[in-house]
């Protein structure tokens, strides 16, 4: 694509998820909304490719009747009461209506089948910004609404963490399981966000953080299904030993950054005495860890059969790590004894 | 609930539900898509014409203006997905799920 078409789409990328931050109107959240959508099709179909091609096509159709379904709530809110600010909505079935097609728009659990389809087609760097950037302007539209419809977001929230590590158990391709691994991620952060919207806040930067360099690896070594991550420990051995810590940040053990926000929700939980939702929420979250183990088990722990040759291709052609990958890669790890600052900055 | 508003409502959940449940060809979702949107344009104006608010006036040209650069958008799609797949057939789009 022409740089300067290129950077007018990023343009418009960016200025509308800022409308939709900017808004306390339902119309111009979703004009917000909708300037986002037309931005991003044009960048995920910009390889005439017919993968991409379709994942534009569901991209689309799945986007635009759930924009027009959150316009059809705000303006059924407005006859009702009169009102159009965000905050202020009043009427039930306009909010959950409101808050399933969010939802949808995120790909969250029992409307989220589109996002691994769609995310299977793009090349890595789009997807990035799908699963981070894309997600940010529906979920502070959900973030305006909280803490009137409890059982919806909960629900919601623990069906996407079940169904995001259930549905990455049975994935070969890296792509899909990034997509799931997202899934599971927006349910934590649906989880708390009733009970604690700066603990929502954290999780989201936290899982930007750590998905940043796990789809920039991916990108620069052009892993596209996980019989290739081998390749990993060839061409770049210092990244094939720091993904298996990477990815089990993604899923949330101990001593890396990932641990934070599954303590501190757990924690919060306990806290308002939830022990059911704790226990449901972090059983479900030893789904996902099993398909993050299993891809760095297979990226560094075992060792492909190849001859002495092959194994040291880095010795010929060095590969240089890009700069926003060495940044990124070390808070995404390191950050746990950085917790009492985090919170203090957050909480 | 006013007779008005009811009439919209049908139009709409009918539409909504014309792109659930017949998606054989882009076209036709296309189209309830539109309507989608031409239900929330009457929407929108019979609602600032019955307050009468100066504020909101504007406001159903501005989603028409959007719901156009969405069916252009939708067209535009239509003819990629023609000229890659062969077909504009929702069913054919399986290239994805594998």
């Amino acid at each position: 694509m022409n740089p300067i078409t290129l950077s007018m789409f990023t343009t418009a990328l960016l200025s509308g998820t800022l409308i939709t931050l900017s808004s306390t109107n339902w119309l111009m959240a979703w004009m917000g909304l909708e300037i986002n959508t037309m931005a991003i099709i044009p960048i995920i179909a910009r390889k005439h490719h017919p993968r991409a091609t379709e994942a534009a096509t569901k991209y689309f159709l799945i986007q635009a009747p759930a924009a027009a379904t959150i316009l059809f709530c705000a303006i059924t809110n407005a006859w009702m009461t009169g009102q159009w600010e965000i905050n202020q909505m009043s009427t039930d079935l306009p909010i959950i209506l409101i808050l399933i097609s969010l939802a949808f728009k995120m790909g969250m659990a029992p409307v989220h089948s589109w996002l691994p389809d769609v995310l299977q087609g793009l090349d890595l760097m789009t997807g990035l910004v799908l699963s981070t950037w894309q997600k940010l302007a529906p979920f502070y539209l959900i973030l305006q609404l909280h803490s009137t419809h409890s059982l919806t977001l909960i629900l919601l929230g623990t069906m996407s963490i079940l169904v995001g590590g259930w549905g990455g158990l049975n994935q070969t391709q890296t792509r899909k399981i990034l997509a799931y691994s997202s899934i599971t991620h927006m349910g934590w952060m649906l989880v708390i966000l009733q009970f604690s919207p700066e603990l929502t806040l954290m999780t989201f930067t936290l899982y930007v953080t750590m998905t940043l360099p796990v789809f920039m690896i991916l990108h620069q070594n052009n892993t596209l299904s996980i019989n290739k991550l081998p390749i990993l420990a060839t061409h770049t051995p210092t990244i094939s030993a720091l993904i298996p810590l990477l990815l089990l940040s993604l899923g949330g053990l101990p001593p890396l950054t990932g641990f934070i926000p599954k303590w501190l929700i757990i924690q919060k939980m306990s806290h308002l005495g939830l022990f059911g939702l704790a226990t449901i929420t972090a059983l479900s979250g030893l789904f996902s860890l099993y398909f993050y183990l299993r891809l760095s088990y297979i990226s560094s722990i075992t060792m492909s059969p190849s001859s002495n040759l092959t194994t040291a291709t880095w010795r010929l052609t060095p590969n240089s790590i890009p700069l926003g990958l060495k940044t990124t890669i070390v808070p995404s790890m390191m950050l746990l004894p950085l917790t009492p600052m985090i919170n203090s900055l957050l909480l | 609930m006013p007779s008005t508003q009811f009439v919209f409502f049908t139009m709409f959940f009918l539409s909504l539900g014309g792109i659930t449940f017949y998606r054989n060809h882009i076209l036709s979702v296309l189209l309830c898509l539109e309507g989608l949107m031409l239900s929330l344009f009457l929407l929108l104006a019979i609602w600032s014409l019955e307050t009468n608010t100066t504020l909101f006036m504007a406001t159903p040209m501005l989603l028409l203006a959007f719901s156009a650069c969405e069916a252009g958008l939708g067209l535009a799609l239509l003819i990629a997905t023609t000229r890659t797949h062969g077909a504009a057939n929702l069913n054919s789009l399986t290239t994805l799920r594998w």
